[in-house]
């Protein structure tokens, strides 16, 4: 039943030909999407973000490594 | 304000750490030993089990899954903690997915050599390994989620969307490539034919090179980078670009495999034209990377880890700009099937996946046993001959694979191929796979001087089981950070995240396999093609187990140089009954769509004894045993009702005996063949079901073309 409609759907209403068109404008769409997401985010939140690595939570007096101490 | 003391745990990254380099050294041991093969066949000391076909799969294997694999969980186990600010969930967990894992590795090494393989490739484990597999990764994926959900960090830094995207993806690309019938322990039939089997492996065989070999690397990347450089990603809002739309990008890509193939054309189109874009959220990501290190050059200079990380990322740069160029079409009807696509590869594993583990696991060592490196004076040795070893790997193999793909398409000014004898163009390019040898021993010899350095630095330090850390629980941490906007409260919710990851990743998947099954005119059927009988499915399973696909692809495609050199171009309704489809992806020697009726019997006889005795120069390896060796009509009856449960019309009870009778008849029409050709030979033998097989190849459609219907 359900395999018969996807089917019917798939080769009556979407024509293979327009698969191409269809998923570009899926992903553009998409993609447009994104970056209006990235863009719109605040400032502090991303360098924040971006700390995170270099925030590792471990005790100075636990690291002999001078890079990690930095990080403290 | 409360604060919370916890430990991360070390144990397991360090044995991750030391299964990384052991499996490291043998992958590429293999790897060399396959290699020198190519010039060499005798290398293989006429021992079936270390022949190139059987071996190739497992240098590819052991690379990919042993040596990158273990890199991977020692990467994620280490940062996971440290981003979670967390211990793993579950130590159980932890040693279950890492002793799991092992034991996956061990019995690839024994069963791939041994000839049990599927055939699909970086799949060719056969169906109880591919459930083990399964269980180990649910196991790695619990622990994933599970330390998630116990974090002491609100925010999921980048490289976990990373982690989970992997999790989740190679979940559903291994399952969906794996569904097979099994025909006894360790013998199975894909559940695809033909077509679709291509389809859906080339959407696992790509997509396993994006979410095995890239994306959880690109979250190492994010992590050991900024660390490495003490310095935070050059732009965090370009990692979210680059996370989205390489998730969403990549699944689409798979057909970019299969150009000018009996693939339908909409599916070749839609491979190559994302994989074009994928272009862009790769070089995002890698000038994101690079850009990182800006002011801090001087770093590099001095440090290996960063050396080892500012190659690798470079070379994820190159090999992500020649993917896409490989998949344009005209690029890829000179590329595909040549050493080309095998350089490409390597500048991926060698430069981005093997310089990255090697950055890592030189920074890590000393981080776990607390103390300093050994001797960076030998890193940077190994820095320098692992690249010279690059060079001397990748470039000789450009130059065969374009000599080979122009060869194979020079004609001479009479309208003749040029090189008729597909020996003249691998003799050509001999010379070139002696270079990629010595590429190979070099960048073998910088992986020992690590391990020596590693060693060196353990012995120097102290283990340090257990890190201490601290943090604030969950909730009065993730209050401290401002308004929450759209894409914080997406991952602030690791389900919904997932959730979303999963659709994007999906949707390319779906848009492209579920018409191939449903549409009937994907795949145009002719009546003349006919099942294999008793004794060619034997000789078909010959084929598959010696590996015979690693160097000889069973697809021409509809090039004049190619129809003139091997026959009609191929079509989707001949492998409706191939389960699983043959056609290969490489050319060592010619390709064999058509090879039935091309020579005697006797000559294949010949042939598989010693390729240079019919064919002088050839660098085919010598398959003696197959003519000393009883082929398994035991396991007959399995094997015909397993093709039958997948589709293939056999009639009922047909496995019960009239099979038996079917196999004796033709094998003593081989053997009187053979005769004709003063050919002793026993109908039993492995070398008589291979001989029929061989020669039923592309015969169907010549015995009736005009029925072809479509």
């Amino acid at each position: 039943m359900l395999y018969n409609l996807v089917h019917s759907v798939l080769r009556e209403a979407v024509s293979i030909n327009g698969y191409g068109l269809f998923s570009f404008l899926l992903f553009f769409g998409f993609f447009i999407g994104v970056l209006i997401w990235a863009f719109r985010l605040k400032k502090n939140y991303l360098s924040h973000m971006g700390d995170l690595p270099l925030k590792s939570g471990e005790r100075p007096e636990n690291s002999t490594d001078p890079i990690q101490s930095e990080n403290l | 304000m409360n604060v919370e003391t916890f430990k991360y745990d070390n144990r397991i990254v360090r044995a991750f750490a030391i299964a990384t380099v052991v499996w490291g050294i043998v992958g590429m041991l293999v790897g060399l030993l396959a290699a020198v093969q190519l010039f060499f066949p005798e290398a293989n000391l006429n021992f079936q089990f270390i022949t190139f076909g059987r071996i190739r799969p497992l240098h590819t294997n052991a690379v990919i899954f042993a040596f990158i694999g273990n890199g991977m969980f020692m990467g994620i186990y280490y940062s996971l903690q440290r981003l979670c600010k967390a211990r793993m969930f579950s130590d159980f967990l932890s040693w279950f997915n890492f002793w799991g894992w092992q034991l996956i590795i061990v019995s690839a090494a024994l069963t791939l050599p041994l000839g049990f393989t599927t055939s699909k490739e970086y799949a060719e484990l056969e169906w109880p390994i591919d459930i083990a597999i399964a269980v180990a990764w649910v196991a790695f994926s619990v622990n994933l989620f599970g330390t998630i959900a116990k974090r002491r960090e609100k925010h999921l830094y980048v490289a976990i969307w990373f982690f989970i995207a992997t999790a989740i993806t190679i979940a559903v690309l291994h399952i969906t490539n794996s569904m097979e019938m099994p025909a006894g322990w360790l013998k199975s039939y894909s559940m695809y034919a033909g077509v679709q089997d291509a389809l859906v492996q080339w959407w696992y065989g790509h997509n396993a090179v994006a979410f095995f070999l890239t994306t959880p690397y690109l979250g190492l990347m994010y992590y050991f980078l900024p660390k490495a450089a003490n310095r935070p990603v050059f732009s965090y809002r370009l990692s979210i670009i680059h996370f989205w739309a390489l998730v969403f990008l990549y699944i689409w890509a798979g057909p970019h495999h299969l150009l000018y193939s009996a693939l339908p054309d909409w599916a070749q189109s839609l491979g190559m034209v994302f994989s074009l874009m994928l272009i862009a959220p790769s070089w995002g990501g890698m000038l994101n990377g690079l850009l990182t290190l800006r002011g801090a050059w001087d770093k590099v200079r001095q440090d290996p880890v960063l050396k080892f990380m500012v190659v690798a990322v470079t070379a994820y740069g190159m090999s992500t700009l020649e993917g896409p160029l490989l998949s344009i079409k005209t690029v890829n009807s000179l590329s595909h099937y040549t050493d080309w696509t095998i350089a490409h590869v390597h500048v991926g594993a060698m430069g981005w996946n093997g310089f990255l583990t090697f950055s890592m696991l030189y920074y890590l060592f000393p981080r776990l046993y607390r103390t300093n490196l050994w001797s960076t004076k030998l890193a940077n040795y190994h820095f320098w001959i692992g690249l010279l070893g690059m060079m001397f790997y990748c470039i000789p193999i450009y130059v065969a694979g374009v000599t080979e793909g122009l060869m194979w398409k020079q004609f001479n000014k009479e309208g003749f191929l040029q090189y008729p004898n597909f020996l003249e163009t691998i003799v050509q390019v001999v010379p070139m796979f002696k270079l990629r040898a010595v590429g190979g021993t070099l960048y073998l010899v910088g992986t020992l001087l690590m391990v020596y350095n590693l060693y060196k630095t353990a012995k120097a330090g102290k283990f340090e089981p257990d890190t201490e850390a601290q943090a604030a629980p969950l909730d009065k941490a993730g209050a401290a950070h401002g308004q929450p906007g759209w894409h914080r409260l997406l991952e602030g919710k690791p389900l919904f995240f997932t959730v979303l990851t999963a659709v994007a990743v999906l949707i390319g998947g779906i848009v492209e396999i579920i018409p191939m099954f449903l549409i009937k005119q994907n795949v145009p059927t002719i009546s003349s093609v006919k099942p294999y009988t008793p004794l060619e499915v034997l000789g078909r399973d010959i084929y598959i187990r010696e590996g015979c696909l690693g160097c000889h692809s069973q697809m021409i495609r509809p090039f004049r140089s190619e129809t003139e050199r091997y026959g009609e171009y191929s079509k989707a309704g001949e492998f409706v009954y191939d389960h699983p489809f043959l056609w290969g992806s490489e050319r060592k020697g010619p390709d064999l769509a058509r090879e039935g009726g091309r020579y005697p019997d006797a000559w294949h006889f010949n042939h598989m004894d010693d390729p240079r005795s019919t064919s002088p120069g050839s660098i085919m390896p010598r398959y003696s045993w197959l003519l000393t060796q009883k082929m398994e009509t035991d396991a007959l009856p399995s094997r015909l009702s397993a093709l039958r449960k997948v589709g293939v019309p056999y009639p009922a009870g047909f496995e019960n005996g009239p099979a038996q009778k079917d196999l004796q008849a033709q094998a003593d029409k081989v053997v009187a063949n053979l005769k004709q050709g003063s050919i002793t030979a026993e109908p039993d033998k492995e070398i008589v079901a291979l001989i029929a097989y061989l020669q039923r190849l592309g015969t169907d459609i010549k015995s009736a073309p005009a029925t072809a219907a479509n």
